[in-house]
């Protein structure tokens, strides 16, 4: 009973990670980058780079980030910025770019499954049970990156351009917000928390070119379901999260990875907009 | 008295439709590639013949994609799912009850009656009225995953992740096998070619171009698009039965979410909207990676990962597109002969319209987001043969009045009844069907359609288009050929409504609401943006559309002006309610009509606050 | 004069060495097609089988190649999956035309394969551990099967760890099921009972509900199939990192993955056909020889990379035995011929599959394997009864 309270806790932790790059996308920009996935791996390789340097682990997420942050910047500026008027044609051009970036990861690194060790291993007692330490230390990396976000969105002046941006963007260039640089921001930081999920996760899985897809689908249904906000995200990735583990162990670990994608496209059909404001 | 047929020759048209004899032109393409297939086993080497046989079931998988995606503009990723279904039905029935006749002619009906029942209910889940095309993309995605786990989890039934191996399926030549998918390709395309290129087809352009006029001329593009779903879902599942009994061997692959990218990544570098690009797409990059990717393994995949995006954002007629354009460049097509349009006038319907029934009734209407009331009580009655206007500052709740009439599902509270008909909840295109017709603020033509084309779009309401050959004859009612040809769009019906003026785009649209033949007619500002000559026209129209056709016609108007020239009566809105109804004279010289507009308070406020 | 003469007499001398040394490999070489897993999920172990087949290659090349031809390897990628697997075989079959296939592939691979194996008549030496029972005149396995492969852990564990109760846990494929099934009628033929048995699709990365299982079924042992490489990988790391500590018989685990595990791999129990340890010439040389070869890139050899290298050798006997390369000519000859290599003596002359010693072995803190039990000469059983011999 606990090992599974925690088993859905961890899993909503880790989905939320993954997810709050696409979300900051999509809330800002109301494109969805597809080459997220690509992203994820990015990040995962620059674990990989920083463990063969023999560098601490703690800066692996670091490198990350820089990695993901700047090659998205690039991405936007050359690709995305031309596709704002076409959003279904931005989901292929970033797709597109996913594969682009994927195959320079193989080129560079080969096609080979790699391994990152684990930065802290061994479990905790917690609750009565032995838990994987590194799984529970991720829920509170969860809340730290979300209360990061929520702090640049509420206590800058650059939060404050993105939500004026986010609410009306024409308004915002009128009152002489560059629109066009909150985009790149926020584009590359999209890119960079994705790149920081990638390296995160390594430890509990093996490193790969294409690592990244596997988490794409339920990190955008996850997205389209909470509409923007990153509070309503938490609980999609809880409340989702929690019944794919649930169907997981209890019916079939096959049809516990539908769960996700399923249930969002129902919840899309009932409201299409997402649930940001429910 | 109704006008003979006249015909009227086109100037030299700027889009595609009308060209000359098109049935004949694919045919002969059709034979010439159908020769070439047959001799190809004879020319080509084992190896190659063996890729092509591939290739080519690919390729109608890609066609459908294409006819989905680039003619009707549905994103979908979800045509893999189909293929899967129909080649894992012949796996499954041969590996389970061994091969035959008996089996195959099973296996076909299995295959294509899965896929008729899970198409449909895609189809159902994605398009129903007020579903967006991302949401149908999001289900497309999700698609082929869901029935990628269901085959993970059917044990030796589905070969799980290991897919069906060992059956015995049919025992063609491989030579026979090329013939039979090179011509079944051929086939499709030639097929798809005639259908889309048809009046039936060009309904689905026209879709593509601007969803919402079409609802709003009476088509239920919700269910256009489920009935163009199910088809090209089957076709796509006799392509996967065919590459799967061809390689006797299934697996999950051929049913996955990246598969089901690669066919938009064909289609997109062929050129999408095109059909034939989606074949040279489709065949051209299943040849090559399985050339190239033993020696270029990842150069290869690059490559084509970085024309994709740079078509996506660059070239999106894709590269049979950008060689279009080329062409068309080099070589000034003004070549075309203009097919004629026969103008003819349809004939009046029989029992004359009685002079003033009440066509709109409107009771207790009310509209609230939440706890924001924008329409309050609305009640007003509406006979042939007036010409109301709805007039108000704005936020008044104009527009949204007539999103309430002409859609059954906006309201909140209240009661509608069009014709005698309540519309209860009724979709905005059964509404149509009632009598009414809508004129939208922007005018909300379609931007590569043809006039002519648009015009018939218009009328498929009333007559059935046909699937195989487009009709020189446009037949329209009295009234909107009047307009056709007193705005002069009459000596421009073979343009593309997107290089028309302003004002020729609004005659456009009212001419192809009035093809409605509608009862009542709903105008939001229709002069925004007119001249003053073509506001006179404009004002002749309409009074004569009310006085000759006993219309009835609501119109959302800010120039007051043009309001007393022409209105028989006036609806003041303010605040979500009716301030005041009733004639001309009334109502423009009433104190309450000026403090409603300056926003300054007259001697008397009667219950009006400043 | 004797200057021309000399100088006619060196021009002689080059003419005819280069002559001879023309002809050695003037004749066209014999291909040898290598399709395996550079992709998915047997990529962790394909470039050790590539590197085996090289050093087998130019051994017998530097010695005068097989009839007098050079042997050459046309490698090709299959995905590790069926839809791959295809696609790289009808290439090796159809394009590049080659005389024998030799190679390690998954079973889903492999399954999708035979039939093109068939069509093209290309003999088909199989060297990958599998789950048993794959028969076609086409190919030949010197492999391991479950009926060499299980009985090792199981008994151990049995009577060494007292384990009444086991948990099975595999890969949702030809190879996960099958293994898992053979272990699990094992188990109840000896007398122990199976508490679970749980499956993940091949490409599935998270445990975690799984894992949750195992802990609170509570059983004296944990026997694991997944698919070679990176299910392997995640599993293990998974498993330790909720604290999990059962004595744990990985039935898909080669040396190589092991040591790319690190510490998580510690205290693994694996029975193999091939450890880096066996001591004997054969396999001192053969270290050796690779370490000579590939220096610092050299991918641990292991248990499913080994069976290629002694592949090419058993490919040679054949030929020569035959007399050709002539498909029909060399299959049956594989049937007859022994070849020496680091596992010792072994010939495909048991319903074309081999008999094999086992060697049951526990992962060390440093990722080598100690031999704990070795089974010399164990039968593969009746695993083609069909087939002719």
């Amino acid at each position: 009973m606990i090992t599974l309270a925690l088993d859905i806790i961890t899993t909503a932790a880790i989905l939320f990670i993954v997810a709050a790059g696409l979300l900051i996308v999509f809330g800002v920009m109301k494109i969805v980058n597809f080459a997220h996935a690509s992203f994820i791996t990015v990040g995962a390789y620059a674990a990989l780079v920083t463990s063969r340097f023999g560098l601490p682990p703690a800066w692996a997420p670091f490198a990350a980030f820089l990695a993901g942050g700047l090659i998205g910047a690039a991405t936007e500026r050359l690709v995305v910025r031309r596709l704002y008027r076409r959003p279904l044609d931005a989901i292929l051009a970033t797709w597109g770019l996913g594969i682009v970036i994927g195959q320079l990861v193989t080129l560079a690194f080969g096609r080979e499954v790699q391994f990152v060790p684990a930065p802290i291993s061994g479990t905790l007692a917690a609750f009565g049970v032995d838990y994987s330490l590194y799984r529970l230390l991720l829920v509170p990396t969860a809340l730290v990156i979300a209360g990061l976000f929520a702090g640049l969105l509420n206590g800058t002046r650059l939060g404050l351009s993105t939500r004026a941006v986010i609410m009306n963007e024409n308004l915002a260039q009128g009152l002489g917000i560059d629109s066009a640089r909150v985009r790149l921001i926020t584009f590359g930081t999209g890119c960079g928390l994705a790149a920081v999920a990638g390296a995160l996760i390594t430890p509990l899985a093996s490193v790969d070119p294409n690592m990244g897809l596997a988490w794409l689908i339920g990190a955008f249904m996850l997205v389209m379901v909470s509409g923007g906000s990153l509070l309503t995200l938490g609980l999609s990735c809880f409340v989702l999260g929690g019944l794919q583990v649930l169907a997981s162990t209890f019916i079939s670990p096959i049809l516990g990875g539908l769960t996700i994608a399923v249930l969002a496209a129902v919840a899309l059909r009932l409201r299409p907009q997402g649930f940001a404001r429910a | 008295m109704p006008d003979l047929a006249t015909v009227h020759d086109v100037a030299a048209p700027t889009s595609s439709s009308g060209s000359p004899r098109p049935l004949l032109r694919v045919a002969i393409a059709g034979l010439v590639a159908a020769a070439v297939i047959v001799v190809g086993p004879w020319v080509l080497d084992t190896y190659t013949v063996n890729i092509l046989v591939r290739a080519f079931f690919v390729a109608i998988a890609a066609l459908t994609v294409d006819v989905l995606w680039g003619v009707s503009g549905t994103l979908t990723f979800g045509q893999s799912a189909f293929f899967g279904i129909g080649g894992y039905a012949l796996a499954i029935v041969f590996n389970q009850f061994g091969f035959g006749p008996g089996q195959a002619i099973l296996a076909l009906g299995a295959a294509v009656g899965a896929t008729v029942v899970v198409a449909g209910l895609v189809g159902w889940l994605s398009f129903y009225p007020g579903s967006t095309a991302l949401y149908a993309s999001v289900i497309s995605l999700v698609l082929p995953i869901v029935l990628v786990q269901i085959l993970y989890s059917g044990g030796t039934f589905t070969g799980s992740s290991s897919g069906l191996v060992g059956f015995e399926s049919f025992d063609l030549t491989l030579e026979s096998w090329f013939r039979l998918s090179g011509l079944a390709v051929i086939a499709t395309l030639v097929a798809t070619s005639i259908a889309l290129r048809s009046d039936a087809g060009r309904v689905l352009g026209a879709m593509r171009d601007n969803d919402e006029r079409c609802t709003y001329l009476g088509i239920d593009t919700a269910r256009v698009r489920i009935g163009l779903l199910v088809i090209a879902a089957v076709i796509a599942a006799l392509a996967g039965f065919g590459y799967v009994g061809f390689g006797a061997v299934a697996a999950p692959e051929n049913a996955g979410f990246v598969f089901g990218t690669q066919l938009v990544v064909m289609v997109a570098l062929g050129g999408r909207g095109s059909l034939i690009g989606a074949v040279i797409g489709a065949v051209v990059i299943e040849v090559a990676s399985a050339y190239l990717s033993s020696s270029l393994p990842f150069v290869w995949e690059l490559i084509v990962g970085v024309a994709f995006v740079a078509v996506i954002v660059v070239l999106p007629g894709g590269l049979l597109g950008g060689l279009r354009d080329l062409g068309r460049a080099v070589r000034r097509r003004a070549a075309a002969a203009p097919a004629p349009v026969i103008l003819r006038t349809s004939e009046q319907p029989d029992a004359a319209p009685e002079r003033n029934a009440i066509v709109v009734e409107v009771a207790g209407l009310s509209k609230h987001f939440g706890s924001l009331s924008v329409l309050s009580k609305i009640s007003f009655t509406a006979r042939q043969g007036e010409l109301v206007s709805l007039v108000g500052p704005n936020g008044a709740g104009k527009t949204t009045l007539i999103r309430c009439l002409a859609d059954g599902r906006e309201r909140s509270e209240g009661s509608v009844r069009i014709a005698g008909h309540s519309i209860g909840r009724l979709s905005a295109d059964r509404i149509v069907g009632l009598g009414l017709g809508r004129k939208f603020q922007a005018a909300s033509v379609f931007e590569t359609l043809s006039v002519a084309d648009c015009l018939r779009v218009a009328r498929v309401r009333s007559e059935r288009p046909s699937f195989f050959g487009t009709s020189p004859v446009l037949t329209l009612p009295a009234a909107a050929r009047a307009v056709v040809e007193s705005s002069g769009l009459v000596e421009r019906l073979g343009d593309e409504a997107q290089f028309l003026s302003h004002g020729l785009k609004q005659a456009l649209e009212l001419a192809m609401v009035l093809a409605l033949e509608p009862k009542v007619l709903l105008l939001d500002e229709p002069t925004a943006g007119l001249t003053h000559a073509e506001r006179q026209r404009f004002a002749e129209i309409l009074t004569g559309l009310v006085a000759r056709e006993r219309l009835c016609v609501l119109i959302i108007e800010h120039d007051l002006d043009f309001v007393r020239l022409i209105s028989s009566r006036i609806i003041v809105l303010h605040q979500g309610r009716i301030a005041l109804d009733g004639s001309v004279a009334d109502v423009v010289n009433a104190p309450l009509v000026r403090e409603i507009y300056t926003g300054r308070p007259a001697s008397d406020a009667c219950g009006v606050t400043p | 004069m004797t200057f021309t003469r000399s100088l006619s007499a060196l021009l002689a001398a080059a003419a005819a060495s280069t002559l001879l040394a023309g002809s050695a490999f003037a004749a066209d070489p014999i291909k040898i097609g290598v399709p395996v897993g550079l992709s998915g999920a047997n990529s962790v172990v394909a470039p050790s089988v590539v590197q085996s087949a090289e050093l087998a290659v130019a051994e017998i090349n530097a010695k005068g190649g097989v009839l007098g031809r050079p042997l050459a390897l046309e490698i090709a990628d299959d995905a590790s999956g069926a839809a791959g697997a295809q696609k790289a075989f009808d290439s090796l079959v159809f394009q590049k035309k080659v005389d024998v296939l030799i190679s390690m592939e998954t079973s889903a691979a492999r399954n999708a394969a035979l039939p093109i194996v068939t069509r093209g008549k290309v003999p088909y030496i199989y060297t990958s551990f599998y789950e048993g029972k794959s028969c076609s005149p086409f190919m030949y396995v010197n492999a391991w099967v479950p009926e060499q492969q299980v009985p090792p852990i199981v008994d151990y564990f049995a009577k060494e760890k007292m384990a009444k109760t086991f948990f099975l846990i595999g890969s949702d494929y030809a190879f996960g099921r099958g293994m898992l099934a053979f272990t699990k009628a094992y188990i109840e033929k000896t007398g122990g009972k199976v508490v679970g048995e749980e499956y993940l699709p091949m490409d599935g990365t998270d445990w975690t509900p799984i894992i949750s299982k195992l802990k609170s079924a509570a059983p004296g042992a944990l026997i694991t199939s997944t698919a070679g490489g990176a299910p392997n990988v995640t599993l293990t790391k998974q498993l330790r990192a909720s604290g999990v500590t059962l004595p744990y018989g990985n039935l898909a685990v080669d040396e190589g993955t092991a040591k790319g595990m690190g510490t998580d791999a510690e205290g693994i129990f694996l029975s193999a056909s091939y450890v880096t340890g066996i001591d004997s010439a054969a396999n001192k040389t053969f270290l050796g020889a690779m370490q000579k070869k590939f220096g610092a890139d050299l991918k641990t050899p292991n248990d499913l990379s080994v069976p290629e290298y002694e592949a090419v050798y058993a490919y040679k006997a054949a030929v020569e035995k035959a007399g050709k390369t002539e498909a029909s000519a060399v299959l049956k000859a594989l049937a007859d011929v022994a070849v020496d290599g680091p596992r010792g003596k072994i010939a495909m002359s048991q319903q074309h599959h081999a008999a094999l010693t086992m060697y049951l072995g526990q992962v060390q803190a440093d990722g080598g394997v100690k031999v704990i039990q070795s089974f010399p000469n164990v039968s593969a059983g009746q695993q083609c009864p069909n087939l002719k011999p």
